[in-house]
């Protein structure tokens, strides 16, 4: 009797259930947080199979608001009701902000995913041999690439290249309740300020509707530690689209590493740290008073020194170790420093001109004249 | 990892020499001497209108495991009278070869390079300086200097009985046929200041 009664009771049980969750059953559930724009942020637990339509409807109640009021921003854009939140690249504690609007603006598809697939190119906009974003959205959907990826330093927790997310916020309040009027269209667009103007829905933000958008990177491997948790873009490594075949081991690779030259020359990743450990244990770097201990384009061309010098990075630890040493021993010397002559000491002195005997207080004690 | 790279690459390269049209018509030629790819034996043709036409010039090339973001170590195996080039050792004096080295060149445009340096010298950056003297001084000197040594170690056309008839005059003194060569060019075919260095 009682193993029927049991029975009985589970199916209830379980059909409560069913009524309880309705259609929105949760499988697979993603831990999200919504911040509004007057200051509060909720935690949901959402299905990556969701819409919009339907964030909308769960979070509405919550701050008091209509859902056909709520405006979802994310990465500089507006989100159409119709787009699914795996469709956004939103990893795990992302940060959806959400705005009442009564206005109609124009929505669309997050930044991450019409951007991402973009070559972001190093040329600018007003140069006219730059194809269109148009035409470089079709040639990468014709070769069948549908999410090109971003690559960044990931300084923590990961400590090593990774792929990265395109993220936009304020540059004047840094909230990320931005919506950009425009896609960037150039590494130079995303990379410096003020270039790209957006709305700022942030109720505190002084500059009033009017701003300009800030774009970072965050590191996609990891799950996100909150707004501060940025990684940096390391723009020189892109997909390989065109198929270009490395100028050291004429391999064809993806990702490459493009050097800022005009003629663009493509190295693969292996030959970057092959070139660049030959010309370490050379000293061969160039020690630029603006970019630090860098390196050329290997076919030599002018004007490409690598600018973000995190590309060395790709480095092992210890090559990159060797990296930091030799740049600071070679600014020392550049500055008028002397280096300690006790092996393995590595202090580096700057001297007064009229010091004719030197110690090495802070390293080994080691004298010298 | 690093002699892959290297490995790899000249790999692809001696294939583009091979079938370059270079090679067609003769110009340029390589050669594998080992079978990972770090040594090459390459071959030029004198280029026409030099002193060097109808001679065929071997060269020693050697692939460092960091190419090609260093340049090949490349001689001369066969003697050459070349303001460029050492009469002694075969070394060269080539900017790309040097600090001018891009990673982006080959041993096709290595060749050629060499080909061109033959063509037209650089007294004013010389490797050997009695020779960039003797070009700067007295091309018709220099010119048929070249030539001589062309006939005799390169299989050029043409012999100069003159000279052949000098050396033979100190090698009947018991000096070594290649150093009586050296010290004549080096003096102009004087074989009296020529003798008088070999013995002093």
């Amino acid at each position: 009797m009682a193993s029927i009664l049991e029975i009985i009771f589970e199916l209830i049980n379980n059909m409560l259930q069913f009524f309880r969750l309705g259609k929105k059953s949760i499988s697979n559930s993603l831990n999200i947080y919504i911040k509004s724009n007057t200051g509060s942020t909720l935690s949901i637990e959402l299905d990556p199979k969701w819409d919009i339509k339907n964030v909308k409807e769960v979070i509405a109640p919550k701050l008091g608001l209509p859902p056909n009021e709520v405006k979802i921003i994310f990465a500089g854009k507006e989100l159409d009701d119709s787009i699914t939140i795996e469709e956004c690249d939103l990893g795990e504690q992302s940060i959806l902000h959400a705005v009442q609007s009564r206005s109609q603006s124009k929505r669309s598809r997050p930044l991450s995913e019409s951007v991402a697939n973009l070559q972001l190119s190093n040329i600018s906009e007003n140069d006219d041999s730059s194809s269109t974003i148009e035409e470089q959205l079709e040639s990468s959907e014709e070769k069948g690439i549908k999410n090109t990826h971003f690559y960044v330093y990931c300084s923590q927790p990961c400590k090593s290249v990774r792929v990265g997310k395109l993220r936009v916020r304020c540059a004047n309040c840094h909230s990320g309740a931005l919506t950009v009027d425009s896609d960037p269209s150039c590494w130079d667009d995303v990379l410096k300020s003020n270039r790209i103007t957006a709305h700022c829905e942030e109720t505190r933000c002084e500059t009033g509707p009017v701003s300009f958008a800030e774009f970072f990177f965050k590191c996609a491997e990891h799950t996100s530690q909150g707004e501060k948790d940025e990684a940096v873009p390391l723009y020189l490594i892109r997909p390989n689209i065109s198929h270009v075949p490395c100028l050291a081991c004429t391999d064809i690779s993806d990702p490459v590493l493009v050097f800022s030259c005009e003629e663009r020359h493509v190295t693969c990743l292996d030959c970057f740290r092959q070139y660049c450990v030959t010309r370490l244990r050379e000293r061969q770097f160039v020690s630029d008073d603006r970019l630090g201990y860098t390196l050329p384009c290997p076919a030599g061309c002018e004007n490409s020194l690598i600018e973000e010098c995190h590309h060395f990075r790709l480095l092992t630890s210890e090559q990159y170790q060797m990296y930091q040493r030799f740049g600071a021993e070679e600014y020392v010397l550049k500055a008028g420093g002397v280096l300690c002559p006790q092996p393995g000491c590595g202090a580096g002195i700057i001297i007064d001109t009229d010091c004719k005997r030197v110690q090495c207080v802070g390293g080994c004690g080691v004298r010298s004249h | 990892m690093a002699n892959n790279i290297a490995a790899q690459r000249i790999q692809r390269e001696f294939k583009e020499v091979i079938k370059s049209d270079e090679v067609a018509k003769c110009a340029i030629r390589v050669e594998l001497v080992n079978d990972n790819y770090t040594e090459l034996k390459g071959e030029i043709a004198g280029p026409p209108d030099t002193p060097y036409e109808g001679g065929n010039f071997v060269l020693e090339i050697k692939v460092p495991e960091t190419y090609p973001f260093n340049p090949p170590k490349v001689r001369f195996i066969t003697k050459i009278w070349h303001p460029n080039i050492s009469s002694v050792t075969g070394a060269i004096c080539l900017d790309i070869l040097r600090d001018q080295w891009a990673a982006a060149m080959t041993l096709r445009t290595v060749l050629l390079s060499l080909q061109a340096l033959m063509a037209a010298a650089e007294p004013d950056d010389p490797q050997d300086a009695v020779v960039a003297k003797q070009y700067k001084d007295d091309q018709e000197m220099f010119r048929l200097t070249a030539k001589h040594w062309t006939a005799k170690y390169a299989g050029g056309p043409g012999g100069n009985p003159d000279f052949e008839m000098k050396i033979r005059r100190l090698t009947d003194m018991g000096v070594e046929e290649d150093q009586a060569r050296v010290a004549l060019s080096s003096y102009n075919w004087d074989l009296e200041r020529a003798t008088e260095q070999l013995f002093s």
